[in-house]
């Protein structure tokens, strides 16, 4: 008997959401091919809502009973479920493209030879490094279904590049990384990763003493998250609702600079965490978060929209961009691809600019301290000086420090004219930025 | 499955074929505000296959136990397949061969307690924070246990089964006021039973203080600080700053790093001691054997402050000319084994605290973590909260307190090394190569360490 069909002989409602996940990846470690790996792994999850209440149970390899047993258990001593499963007549959004058949015909041996090629372009240039790349494809099939009739299904691919450079002298350890996520073969363009990888080396090649005091700091797009965090946070309909995030009861406030425009786009082809329809079914759209400064929504999963009397944006995912996801959790309000609307000028007329400050490519300690009020203090774990409009060096031993909500409400200089994607699932350009204080040994 | 695992490992025409099945069983339970976010409890179990072909590991992760035998022969094509580019070849230090059973212990297994009691165990934690004041807006209790239960067999004879109990609890209060929120946390995690999680009512009321305090608290003044470290921050500091050095795999292909590694080198004060131990009884980060099959050792990293020892897998020690630690772990059956902490901390000195204030004009009393990461010789750490120290007593609250340096440097800034000593298992957990969250406890007494850069505005 079908699973759903066994969890409504004693719940009057479930929800079934599979996940088939394979594929296969190379790593390099040493410039030197260390493992091949495949993986086949599939994953369900169950809610039901019994009694009225909601239960949650995750199983890989277990039987359907004891998923249904499980979930039911739950129900039991859980609480009202504040929502209902997605139902037939629910709307079906409009088809997202996420699948590449050609993704399935790459060899591992084309991975290898990508690694291999990557290995041999860097140490070129730059023979001392030491050099890891990790190097994955493969699909994941995904399956919603409810008792309600909601059926949902769709392949998505993925093909995946990073490569990172470690240079290692005594007294003097650094290293840079660069990281490629794409869904459709042909958008890998492994030419621009490594031109990324190679122009922070060449920066980097000198150090220099880093600016002191409030000097202007310019985010490369690897750096944006520092900004970024926060506000992921906080715009999540589960933290406003909550009242732990500081933009509680501001929507249609302006919050930030008239430049500023966020949206959350679950619909770009081909994107990273682009898809038809979230972990619970709802069709992912475009929503903007933020435009000319002002908040202008927030996003929510099923759960989250009922508790706040909205309607779910289709953010029901598991996991967020953090990580931390898949069948295991139960999904969550969190965001899809984050698109920072970009301005004008390329990353060199901004360094120009600046005239001299600290160019910020990445951090250590993301997302730790209080990431709920906007504060940040991290580490500048790649990060170069810049004097009379020109990279001088890379800094060391530098902190910057600051309130993303200040930040990007007072202290935006420019946003710069081109997005990139990082870190994931992030498009966003350069941002040059004042009032981030900066702190050097 | 037993038969299954040992008979697929003897059939395999691989160098080396090891094979592992995890049966996880957990629940959770989580509070945020008045909202139930998380009741659960479930199973599952998968398998990861690994194979070794002329120095080249082969590698196949599934959920289906049937095709077991076609994964040994999959790990071993794709072995073949990376061996064609192998310039250097991996190879295994022997051990012998073992044949072993272990089962963690509790008092009160977990897997028994009714998911109801789990649920009025955390609402109770939760609502002691939301009455504590009408300052905190928001509060979070999460409550997590699984058993691990896995066994692996390998080629060359050895054969493990063992049960590793877990169980976490953080509870977390976020206080607000005039658009300003801070948080308060406390966690503790075991590798024990239901009791360890039980009686945490003053750790929840601290938390819940704490970020209410925290409302009044200064930002920390950026700059350079004599600062001591509570057991909590400072058993942090070692684990990340210094303990992710020591992980062989990381000095593998670093022939730079390994000169500066070289056992024999004085990293610190004679009186500083820091230990990786694979068992201290119902700690979290208990290997009893990890998951290449190798007992547990207690391994010194650095004695007397000399450094001593490095942790291993089977792969580093024999490229390293050392002898396999038990480090080799994996977070679960869809990862391969590297080389991870256990326990780790620095062993108690011969300071009180208040001896370690003496003297200090101006300084920081750094505690507790919200987090570490290290970029090899480079760390950074944020403190949950701080005190600044005046003229040799500790002072009004700080916050914000993120602390960075070079490794090499603070350890040599090391001058006291208090008596006390705390070990903390947090219901975190310890990320590295994709693999998150790994249990691990870390543990120090006080420690007074000059010259620290702290961020701050």
């Amino acid at each position: 008997m079908d699973i759903l069909r066994k969890a409504v002989q004693k719940a009057e409602a479930a929800e079934l959401y599979e996940e088939l996940r394979e594929g296969v990846a190379v790593k390099f470690h040493g410039g030197e091919i260390e493992s091949v790996s495949s993986v086949a792994v599939r994953g369900r999850a169950l809610r039901v809502i019994a009694g009225g209440r909601l239960g949650f149970a995750s199983t890989a390899g277990g039987t359907d009973a004891a998923l249904v047993e499980s979930a039911l258990l739950a129900a039991s001593h859980g609480d009202r479920a504040p929502f209902r499963f997605l139902g037939e007549g629910d709307g079906r959004g409009p088809s997202v493209p996420v699948l590449d058949p050609a993704v399935g015909k790459i060899a591992v041996e084309d991975l290898i030879a990508w690694g291999e090629d990557a290995v041999r372009r860097i140490r070129e240039e730059f023979p001392e490094l030491v050099v890891d790349a990790l190097l994955e494809r493969g699909t994941v099939d995904v399956s919603v279904r409810t008792t309600e009739g909601a059926e949902r299904a769709e392949s998505r691919s993925y093909v995946s590049m990073t490569v990172e450079a470690e240079q290692v002298r005594q007294g003097d350890i650094w290293s840079v990384y660069a990281s490629r996520l794409v869904r459709r073969a042909t958008d890998l363009d492994r030419d621009a990763l490594l031109a990324d990888l190679v122009r922070e080396l060449r920066w980097g090649r000198k150090i220099a003493p880093p600016p002191t005091g409030a000097p202007p700091v310019l985010f490369l797009p690897t750096g944006t998250p520092v900004l970024l965090l926060p506000l992921m946070v906080g715009l999540s309909g589960l933290s406003v609702f909550l009242g732990t995030s500081p933009l509680t009861g501001r929507l249609g406030e302006t919050a930030f600079d008239e430049r500023f425009s966020l949206s959350d786009d679950g619909t770009l082809p081909f994107a990273p965490r682009s898809r038809t329809f979230d972990d619970e079914g709802v069709p992912a759209g475009k929503l903007p978060l933020v435009e000319n400064g002002v908040i202008s929504g927030f996003y929510y999963d099923l759960r989250a929209a009922a508790l706040a009397n909205a309607a779910s944006t289709g953010n029901g995912i598991k996991g967020s961009l953090l990580g931390g996801g898949g069948f295991r959790v139960p999904p969550g309000p969190a965001s899809r691809n984050l698109v920072i609307a970009p301005g004008e000028g390329t990353l060199d007329d901004l360094i120009q600019q600046m005239g001299e400050g600290l160019i910020v490519a990445g951090v250590l300690g993301l997302g730790q301290g209080n990431i709920q009020s906007g504060a940040f203090s991290n580490n500048v774990g790649v990060g170069f000086a810049v004097k009379g409009g020109q990279v001088v060096g890379r800094v060391k031993n530098t902190m910057i420090a600051g309130n993303a909500y200040d930040v990007l409400k007072d202290g935006i200089r420019a946003i710069g004219g081109r997005a990139e994607w990082t870190f994931g699932a992030l498009h966003v350009p350069p941002v040059l930025t004042t009032g981030v204080r900066v702190v050097a040994q | 499955m037993e038969d299954r695992l040992r008979e697929a490992v003897a059939q395999s025409r691989a160098d080396y074929t090891e094979a592992r099945w995890e049966q996880v069983t957990r629940s959770r339970v989580a509070f945020q505000r008045d909202q139930l976010m998380a009741l659960e409890s479930g199973e599952e179990a998968g398998g990861i296959v690994r194979c070794l072909v002329r120095g080249a590991w082969g590698i196949a992760v599934f959920t289906d136990p049937e095709e077991l035998p076609r994964k040994v022969a999959e790990a071993t094509e794709l072995a073949r397949t990376a061996a064609r580019h192998v310039a250097d070849p991996v190879a295994l230090a022997p051990v012998e061969p073992v044949e072993a059973r272990w089962q963690g212990e509790v008092r009160r297994d977990f897997r028994g307690v009714p998911l109801e009691e789990k649920r009025r165990l955390a609402e109770g934690y939760n609502k002691l924070l939301r009455e504590h004041s009408p300052l905190i807006a928001s509060t979070s209790v999460r409550y997590t246990d699984s058993w691990r239960t896995t066994i692996y067999a390998n080629s060359e004879g050895t054969y493990v089964e063992q049960g590793i109990p877990d169980v976490t609890l953080m509870v977390a209060a976020v206080a607000r006021k005039n658009g300003d929120i801070q948080q308060g946390f406390e966690s503790v995690g075991y590798a024990a039973g239901f009791e360890a999680v039980l009686g945490k009512e003053e750790q929840a009321l601290k938390a819940a203080q704490r970020a209410v305090d925290l409302l009044s608290a200064k930002p920390v003044r950026g700059g350079t600080y004599t600062v001591i470290l509570d057991p909590d921050l400072a058993g942090v500091f070692i684990h990340e700053a210094f303990g992710h050095i020591c992980e062989a795999d990381f000095l593998l292909k670093n022939e730079p790093m390994r000169k500066v590694m070289q056992l024999g080198t004085p990293f610190g004060v004679t009186s500083l001691n820091v230990v990786d131990d694979g068992y201290r009884p119902g700690e979290r980060g208990n290997t009893p054997y990890d998951d290449e099959g190798v007992p547990w050792t207690k391994a010194y990293l650095i004695k007397n402050g000399v450094l001593t020892g490095l942790m291993h897998s089977r792969a580093t020690a024999h490229k390293m000319g050392a002898k396999p630690t038990g480090n080799a772990r994996a977070v679960s059956w869809e990862h391969e084994p590297i080389v991870r902490m256990r326990n780790t901390y620095i062993e108690p000195g011969t300071v009180t605290l208040e001896e370690m204030l003496q003297g200090i004009e101006r300084g920081l009393y750094a505690c507790s973590a919200f987090g570490g990461q290290t970029m090899f010789e480079q760390f950074t750490f944020s403190a949950a909260y701080g005190h600044e120290i005046v003229n040799g007593k500790i002072g009004p609250m700080v916050r914000d307190v993120v602390l960075t340096g070079n490794v090499f440097h603070t350890l040599q800034n090391i001058e006291m090394i208090g008596r006390d000593f705390k070990l903390e298992g947090s219901a975190g957990g310890c990320g590295k190569g994709g693999q998150w969250p790994l249990p691990t406890t870390t543990g120090a007494p006080h420690v007074r360490v000059r010259n620290v850069t702290v961020g701050g505005r």
